[in-house]
C-alpha cells in the first residue's frame, strides 16, 4: 500500500515551514510569536482530548492542572527556593507531578458520570486557584513565581528575543506530544476508553477495568496539562498570578476539542488553530491594522475587534456544533462512516 | 461437572421479588436454556449471574467456587497504602505553611548551598513538636478516610462484572450493546483486552512486545469475526452494522476473553426465520469449540432445537427444569405461557 500523508502529518508540516512565511512578512504581520500560543494551547487541548475525547469524561478543571505544572516548574527551578533545577529537569518533573495531582482527583470522582463529574472537576479549578492564591508561603500569591529560567542549549541560556528557537521548541515538545497521544490512541489503553466512553456497562462485562482505565485517562490529561503548564511558566518567565489559570483557560480547551472534533488529534491541532488564531492573531493583527489605519480609535470600544472577543468565540462555536457537530476533523471512524 | 451453579439465588428490588430461590446447575460442555414469559425474571437471573446485580440471597458458584476476590496479602499491602497515603497528605495539606517554612525557608540562605541533611530533620522534628489535633489527629483521620474508601471499593468491586468476567464468564445483552463507534475488529479486541498484558509504557514507547502482542491478538480477533461469519466486514463501524449481524457480533466479542461459560440474552430477538437457522449453527458450533452456552430465548423452535437442558421460570419462580422432550409436554408450562383452561 502507498503511504499517504494524514492530516497529523499535513499539519505538523505546515507548521514546521512556517517561520518561512515570515521572512516575507513586514515585521508587525509576523506570525511565530503567536503560533507559539496556539502550540501551547494544543497541547493543552491534547491533554483533555484524552479524558474528554476518548474517555468520555467531561472535564472543567484541566487549567487546574496547568496551574499545577506551571507552579511545580516555579518551585523547582526558581532561585527563592533551593531546588534550582534547570529547565530540562524541571519540565520533566511537571509530568509524573501532574500525573499524581491528576490521581488524586480521580480517584474519589470515580463513580460519577457526566454532569457530576463535570461540577467536580469545575470545582477542583476553583479550589486550586484559591488554594495558590492564599498560601503565600509557597507560592508567593499573586506575585507568581519569578524569574524562572529559559532552557539551555550549549551554554547559553536562551533569551525573548531567540524567537524561532522558541518557535522549535514548542513545535517539537507539540509532536513528542501527538506521538505519545496517538500511541496510546492505537493501543489497547485506547480501545478500553473508547469502549467506556461508548457503553460502560458492555466495557465492564468484557472484563475491562472501568475504574483504573478512567483513573488513567486522568492522570494523563492531567500530566500533559501539567507539561504545558511548565513550558508556559518558562516562556513568561515567571508562574504569573493564580487567576492565569482559571475557568476560562479549561474553556477554551473545552471548545478547541469540541470545534476540532472530540477525540481527534488533528481535529484539536485545526481547533486549537482557529480558537486560539481568532484569540491572539486574527483579532490582535486586526486591531493592530486598524489602530494604525486610523479606522478604530481609543474612544470607541466597540470599534475594536478585541473587545468582540467573547462574542465571536460564542458564534464560532454556535456555528461549529451546527454545521459540524463531529468536529471540523472527526475522529477516523467517524470519517469512514460519511 | 459442573461449570455454573446457582443456590438459592434471590434478586429484590425493595418490595418487588423478581427472581425467587433458584437453583440450577449447567455441566460442562451443555447448551443450557432459561425460558418463562415476559417478565419472568429470566435477564434479572443473568444480571444476578454475571454481578450487574448483586443477589440478594444465594450464591452463585463457578467451576465450584464463589466468584468473588478473595481477602489477599496485596489487598491488605493496598488498604495499608490507603491508610499511609491519605493520612499524610491530610496531615502536610493541614500543616503546609508551618512545614515549608520550618523545612524550607529557614534552611535556605540565598547563595548558599542548601543543606539538605539539617532539612530532613527539621521536617521531622517540626512535625513531632506539632499539637497533637495538628497531627496525630489528621493522621489517624485522614487515614482512617483511606481505609474506608479502599474498602468500600474493594467491597463493591469483588463481585463486580469485570471481575467476573475475568474469571471466564462472557455474556451478550438483550438490547445489543456493542460499540457503535468502533470497527468490528475493534470490538472484538475490547472483548480480548483482559488476556492482553502489554501495559501503559510499552503502548507509549512501541516496545517491541506492543507490536507482537498486536500482531498476534489482530490474527486471533479476524479468526473470530471468520468464525461467525462477519471476517469480511473487519474494517467497518459497528454502528452501521445490519441487525441481524450485531448478534453475531456481540457473540464474537464474547468470545474474545475465551470464557468457559457464555451466556447469551435472547439471541434470536428480531431475526427472520433463515437467520434463526444460522444462529441455531453458530451457537452449536460455539459450544462444539468448548464454550457451555447458557441462554435466554422466547424462540421455541431455536430452544427446542439447540438445548440440552432447559429451565423454566415463571414470576421469578422456577416452575420446571429438563430435557426439551419433557419440557414441551409438561401441563405447567403450556399454562405458563398459553393460560389455563379453567380461565378460558
Amino acid at each position: 500500500m502507498r503511504w499517504r500523508p494524514g492530516p497529523i502529518f499535513i499539519i505538523l508540516a505546515l507548521a514546521a515551514l512556517l517561520p518561512l512565511l515570515d521572512v516575507v512578512l513586514p515585521p508587525k504581520m509576523q506570525l511565530c510569536e503567536a503560533v507559539r500560543g496556539v502550540f501551547l494551547y494544543a497541547i493543552l487541548a491534547l491533554g483533555l482530548n484524552v479524558v474528554t475525547g476518548y474517555a468520555g469524561l467531561l472535564n472543567l478543571g484541566i487549567a487546574a492542572f496547568m496551574a499545577i505544572g506551571a507552579y511545580s516548574f516555579g518551585i523547582l527551578t526558581c532561585e527563592i527556593y533551593p531546588f534550582q533545577l534547570g529547565f530540562w529537569p524541571a519540565l520533566a518533573l511537571t509530568i509524573p507531578i501532574g500525573a499524581f495531582a491528576g490521581f488524586i482527583l480521580g480517584a474519589p470522582t470515580l463513580g460519577l458520570r457526566g454532569d457530576y463529574l463535570a461540577i467536580v472537576t469545575l470545582g477542583f479549578g476553583e479550589i486550586v486557584q484559591d488554594v495558590l492564591k492564599n498560601l503565600d508561603v509557597v507560592t508567593k500569591g499573586t506575585q507568581g513565581i519569578n524569574p524562572l529560567p529559559a532552557p539551555t542549549f550549549g551554554g547559553s541560556e536562551w533569551t525573548a528575543e531567540d524567537e524561532y528557537k522558541w518557535y522549535y521548541l514548542f513545535f517539537a515538545l507539540l509532536v513528542l506530544t501527538v506521538i505519545a497521544v496517538r500511541n496510546l490512541e492505537r493501543s489497547r489503553l485506547g480501545r478500553a476508553w473508547f469502549s467506556i466512553r461508548e457503553d460502560e456497562i458492555a466495557s465492564r462485562s468484557m472484563g475491562i477495568r472501568v475504574e483504573r482505565t478512567k483513573l488513567i485517562a486522568f492522570a494523563t490529561a492531567a500530566a500533559i496539562a501539567a507539561f504545558a503548564g511548565g513550558l508556559s511558566a518558562s516562556v513568561l518567565s515567571s508562574t504569573g498570578e493564580p487567576s492565569n489559570y482559571d475557568f476560562q483557560i479549561s474553556i477554551l480547551a473545552l471548545c478547541i476539542v469540541i470545534v476540532g472534533g472530540i477525540g481527534s488529534i488533528a481535529g484539536v491541532l485545526v481547533g486549537a488553530l482557529v480558537m486560539v488564531g481568532l484569540n491572539s492573531i486574527v483579532l490582535v493583527k486586526a486591531t493592530a491594522w486598524m489602530a494604525a489605519n486610523g479606522i478604530g480609535s481609543q474612544g470607541n470600544v466597540l470599534l475594536s475587534p478585541n473587545n468582540w472577543k467573547f462574542l465571536i468565540f460564542g458564534l464560532a462555536l454556535i456555528l461549529a456544533v451546527r454545521l459540524k457537530p463531529n468536529g471540523l476533523i472527526p475522529p477516523r471512524i467517524e470519517r469512514a462512516k460519511q | 461437572m459442573s461449570v455454573l451453579r446457582a443456590d438459592g439465588v434471590t434478586v429484590k428490588f425493595g418490595g418487588l421479588v423478581a427472581v425467587q430461590d433458584v437453583h440450577f446447575t449447567v455441566k460442562q460442555g451443555e447448551i443450557y436454556a432459561v425460558i418463562g414469559p415476559n417478565g419472568a425474571g429470566k435477564t434479572t437471573l443473568f444480571n444476578a449471574v454475571t454481578g450487574i446485580y448483586a443477589p440478594t440471597e444465594g450464591h452463585v458458584e463457578f467451576n465450584g467456587r464463589e466468584i468473588v476476590e478473595p481477602l489477599t496479602g496485596w489487598v491488605i499491602f493496598k488498604f495499608a497504602c490507603a491508610f499511609f497515603a491519605v493520612g499524610i497528605f491530610t496531615l502536610v495539606g493541614l500543616n503546609v505553611e508551618t512545614i515549608w517554612t520550618a523545612v524550607i525557608i529557614d534552611n535556605y540562605k540565598y547563595d548558599q548551598p542548601f543543606p539538605w541533611s539539617v532539612a530532613a530533620t527539621s521536617w521531622y522534628s517540626t512535625i513531632w513538636s506539632l499539637p497533637l489535633v495538628k497531627n496525630l489527629l489528621p493522621l489517624l483521620i485522614g487515614g482512617g478516610i483511606g481505609v474506608g474508601a479502599a474498602a468500600v471499593s474493594w467491597s463493591r468491586g469483588r463481585r463486580a462484572p469485570d471481575h467476573i468476567a475475568r474469571s471466564g464468564v462472557a455474556r451478550t445483552f438483550q438490547n445489543i450493546r456493542l460499540f457503535n463507534e468502533l470497527s468490528l475488529i475493534q470490538n472484538v479486541l475490547v472483548g480480548m483486552d483482559y488476556r492482553m498484558k502489554t501495559g501503559f509504557m510499552s503502548a507509549l514507547f512501541r516496545l517491541p512486545r506492543f507490536y507482537r502482542e498486536r500482531r498476534e491478538f489482530h490474527e486471533s480477533a479476524k479468526k473470530l469475526l471468520d468464525f461467525v461469519g462477519l471476517g469480511d466486514r473487519a474494517e467497518q463501524a459497528a454502528g452501521s452494522l445490519p441487525y441481524g449481524f450485531r448478534r453475531r457480533l456481540e457473540i464474537a466479542r464474547a468470545l474474545g476473553g475465551k470464557p468457559t461459560i457464555i451466556l447469551l440474552d435472547e439471541p434470536a430477538a428480531g431475526m427472520n426465520p433463515s437467520e434463526v437457522v444460522g444462529l441455531m449453527a453458530l451457537i452449536r458450533r460455539v459450544r462444539d469449540a468448548g464454550t457451555t452456552v447458557v441462554l435466554i430465548e422466547h424462540h421455541m423452535r431455536l430452544v427446542m432445537g439447540v438445548s440440552d437442558r432447559i429451565l423454566v421460570l415463571q414470576y421469578g419462580k422456577q416452575i420446571a427444569e429438563g430435557i426439551p422432550e419433557e419440557i414441551r409436554v409438561n401441563p405447567k408450562i403450556i399454562e405458563a405461557y398459553l393460560g389455563s383452561e379453567d380461565h378460558g
